[in-house]
């Protein structure tokens, strides 16, 4: 007996010395231990990135339907129909698509004919103060009049656009926006825009009344208004990352049942830290809502995208933007227009820092779907370090890995949109 | 990486000497003392170990100055730079107190931040801390002080950059004991500025305004000023995403910026230029924006 006792103290020792040891050759293991301890200095920083530290949705100035239920209602019809494309099968949806996160899975996206860029994810895009990769419209509701006139995505106009909604949503719209206006009943040109690209529909737009134009104008913009009110309301779910936020910040968090594993920890080490991630990516949506220039290699070398240096002037001269007849707001409401920096040299080839919420599940990534995986975009990134806006040391295969692994953390199933149907 | 040869090549010095520069004479088998520019003034001689440092005699022409970029080019932000002095009439100059002032002269203006000297034996003195807040012309005064003999020299810069991504270095965080006061007197001690962001606490990537205070050296509220501000991240040469602007209030020294926005967290310097009564000066406060 006593002898088996012996025998198993020295094996339980042997097992605890041989444990030690592996301990001690194996720093990866000892360092697990403090894997999930942050200094109080990176939990504020945690804290930025948590969905729980995200504002109330932003009040959009330039649009006073955009917190009204029943615009959105009209906009959420409108976001799904086929009937405002040329060809009757293109809606925002072909290329947002609710099934992959409200963006779509091509490098350049296919409406009427292909895109020069990627679709956008929509999830939390209200919170951003420039639309597009290039920022060339400052509200959600003169975004959503560019896609319906422009040739390659839906292809009509805004004669067209206004047809519809009178034809197929009078009732709906007239609740919120009041009556259609008369000269509706009547013929006018189908295909009317003032557009530099279609001299035939420029013509036509012209011959109208200058009242027709406002009027058609008006109607246009509505719908935008009711678009823009519905694409408010796709909101981010909470991540396993924000799990972990919440189970760091309380104090009492349970080592056996973190959120994230020691190597999902461990990514985010890095991206808070060394990788400078958060130089960009910061805020609970992991997006500063600025253009930067990292040196994506262009689609076309021939005729490289300006990004955000083209879009400048854009912004400045658009007859929908916050400043304009049609939008809701003071001039000293809109204060991304009034303070904007105007410089090109500043922004060429820049891009707006995308969301990283979901980012693992809908790939291709960059502005162009340049990079087929994350692992594509980490090695891009691990290739730029001279670039002094990323500035990050020299980063190894194993935390390559490591930051693909907190990437992952990041995503959550969305919020079907079904549940709040009215 | 690019430290640690600064430190090794400081050390090879400091072991020595001057003379024992044989890695970089490498192919100029010459001797050093010999490399002087045509422009020596009788037994003057400027003297230069590298070849691409600058070079200058001070005003009198006690010493002659070799300045030594290692990042290539000065840039907005901060950098660092390494003065070798010598005798103008040969000789390293060790033990000297050398000071080096960054001034704007357009603006009649330098910046709060001084650069810290740290002499490296050999006549070599590493000058770390040189922040040029702005883009533009920029000159670097250097004073050499030895013996109560003192002279100086004046390194011009004409035309200081933004850092473009192609000579991007990267950079040293912000110094240690960075001074985040909120209330400066100016370069020249000419106005005492103070700010606050109306809106308490600054975040990150918000417009937000900010309310400052400008008062003469006695205290009196200062209300005639132009007020310009520029916002930079040293260590990216990035500037604000924003232009904002500046409102005079008209009373009590106060005025107000609107449009500030800071978009990556990080070290930030706001430099704010006040002109009053045909006096320019200006102040630099740092942020540390999370
Ligand atoms: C043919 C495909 C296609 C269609 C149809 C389409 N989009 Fe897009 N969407 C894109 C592309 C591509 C971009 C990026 C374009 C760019 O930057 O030039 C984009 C960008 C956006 C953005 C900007 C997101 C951000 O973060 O800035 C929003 C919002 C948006 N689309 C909403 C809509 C709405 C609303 C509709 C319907 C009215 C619509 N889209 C129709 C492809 C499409
Ligand atoms: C200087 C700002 C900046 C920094 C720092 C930065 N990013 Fe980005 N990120 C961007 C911009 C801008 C884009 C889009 C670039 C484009 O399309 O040209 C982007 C795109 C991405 C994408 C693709 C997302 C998509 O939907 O296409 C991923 C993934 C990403 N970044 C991850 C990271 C990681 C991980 C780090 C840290 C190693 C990092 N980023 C650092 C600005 C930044």
């Amino acid at each position: 007996m006593k002898k088996r006792i012996w025998r198993f103290i020295g094996a339980a020792t042997a097992a605890g010395l041989l444990l030690s040891f592996m301990n001690m050759m194996n720093p990866d293991s000892a360092r697990s231990m403090d894997q999930h301890t942050w200094t109080d200095r990176e939990k504020l920083v945690l804290r930025s990135l948590w969905l729980g530290s995200l504002d109330p949705l932003p009040v959009d100035p330039s649009n006073k339907y955009s917190d009204n239920p029943r615009a959105a209602a009209l906009g959420k019809k409108l976001f799904f129909e086929d009937k405002f494309s040329g060809n009757q099968k293109v809606s925002c949806a072909t290329c947002h698509r609710e099934d992959y996160f409200f963006t779509d899975n091509l490098p350049q996206s296919h409406g009427m004919d292909i895109t020069p860029r990627r679709s956008m994810p929509l999830i939390g895009v209200a919170y951003n103060s420039w639309f597009f990769w290039d920022g060339r419209t400052d509200s959600l509701w003169s975004q959503a009049l560019g896609p319906i006139e422009n040739k390659l995505e839906h292809g009509i106009s805004r004669t067209m656009s206004a047809y519809i909604i009178g034809k197929y949503y009078r009732r709906e719209y007239e609740e919120v926006f009041g009556a259609l206006p008369d000269f509706m009943e009547d013929t006018f040109p189908q295909h009317a825009r003032p557009a530099l690209d279609d001299p035939e529909a420029l013509k036509a737009w012209i011959l109208m009344t200058p009242e027709q134009r406002a009027e058609v104008n008006r109607v246009y913009v509505n719908m935008g208004k009711a678009i823009g009110a519905f694409v408010r309301t796709i909101l981010p779910e909470p991540s396993p990352f924000d799990i972990y936020v919440e189970q760091i910040v309380s104090g009492k968090p349970l080592k056996s049942r973190m959120a994230l594993t020691d190597n999902e920890a461990r990514g985010l080490r890095l991206f808070i830290g060394k990788a400078k991630c958060t130089n960009c990516h910061n805020g609970p949506l992991f997006t500063n809502g600025d253009f930067h220039n990292l040196g994506v290699p262009p689609k076309d070398e021939k005729k490289p995208d300006k990004g955000r240096a083209a879009a400048i002037t854009q912004v400045l001269s658009s007859e929908f933007n916050c400043f304009g007849k049609y939008s809701d707001a003071r001039s000293e409401q809109c204060l991304q227009l009034r303070f904007i920096e105007t410089s090109e040299e500043k922004y060429t080839g820049a891009f707006k820092t995308p969301t990283l919420r979901n980012v693992t599940e809908r790939p291709p990534y960059m502005h162009a779907g340049q990079f087929a995986t994350v692992r594509e975009v980490l090695e891009f990134y691990r290739s730029k370090a001279q670039n002094p806006e990323l500035g990050h040391d020299k980063l190894t295969d194993e935390e390559l890995d490591q930051l693909e692994a907190f990437l992952h953390a990041l995503s959550s199933p969305l919020k079907s949109l079904q549940t709040d149907e009215k | 990486m690019k430290r640690l040869l600064l430190v090794f090549v400081a050390l090879f010095f400091l072991l020595s000497g001057c003379a024992a520069r044989e890695d970089q004479m490498a192919g100029h088998s010459a001797e050093m003392e010999g490399m002087t520019e045509g422009h020596g003034h009788g037994d003057v001689k400027v003297t230069k170990h590298f070849d691409e440092s600058l070079t200058k005699l001070t005003d009198n022409n006690l010493y002659s100055l070799e300045l030594v970029i290692p990042d290539e080019h000065l840039k907005m932000g901060v950098n660092t730079v390494e003065i070798i002095v010598h005798h103008s009439t040969g000789g390293d100059v060790a033990q000297a107190d050398v000071t080096v002032t960054p001034w704007m002269p357009s603006m009649g203006h330098g910046v709060m931040e001084k650069p810290v000297v740290m002499e490296r034996g050999g006549g070599l003195y590493s000058v770390e801390n040189v922040v040029l807040s702005m883009t533009g012309h920029w000159q670097l005064q250097v004073k050499v002080a030895k013996d109560d003999k003192t002279d100086e020299a004046v390194f011009d810069f004409p035309e200081i950059k933004a850092m473009g991504h192609e000579h991007a270095m990267m950079h040293a965080p912000p110094p240690k004991d960075l001074d985040y006061a909120t209330e400066k007197m100016t370069v020249n001690d000419i106005f005492k500025v103070s700010y606050k962001s109306t809106g308490g606490l600054i975040r990150i990537n918000r417009i937000h305004s900010w309310e400052l205070t400008i008062r003469d050296a006695d205290g009196q509220p200062v209300n005639n000023a132009k007020v310009t501000v520029v916002g930079d991240m040293p260590e990216h040469g990035h500037g604000l995403p924003t232009q904002p602007e500046v409102f005079n209030m008209g009373v009590g020294g106060f005025y107000r910026i609107d449009g500030m926005k800071f978009q990556m967290p990080g070290w930030w310097v706001v430099t704010i230029n006040v002109m009053a009564d045909g006096v320019h000066d200006a102040v630099s406060f740092n942020l540390d924006v999370l």
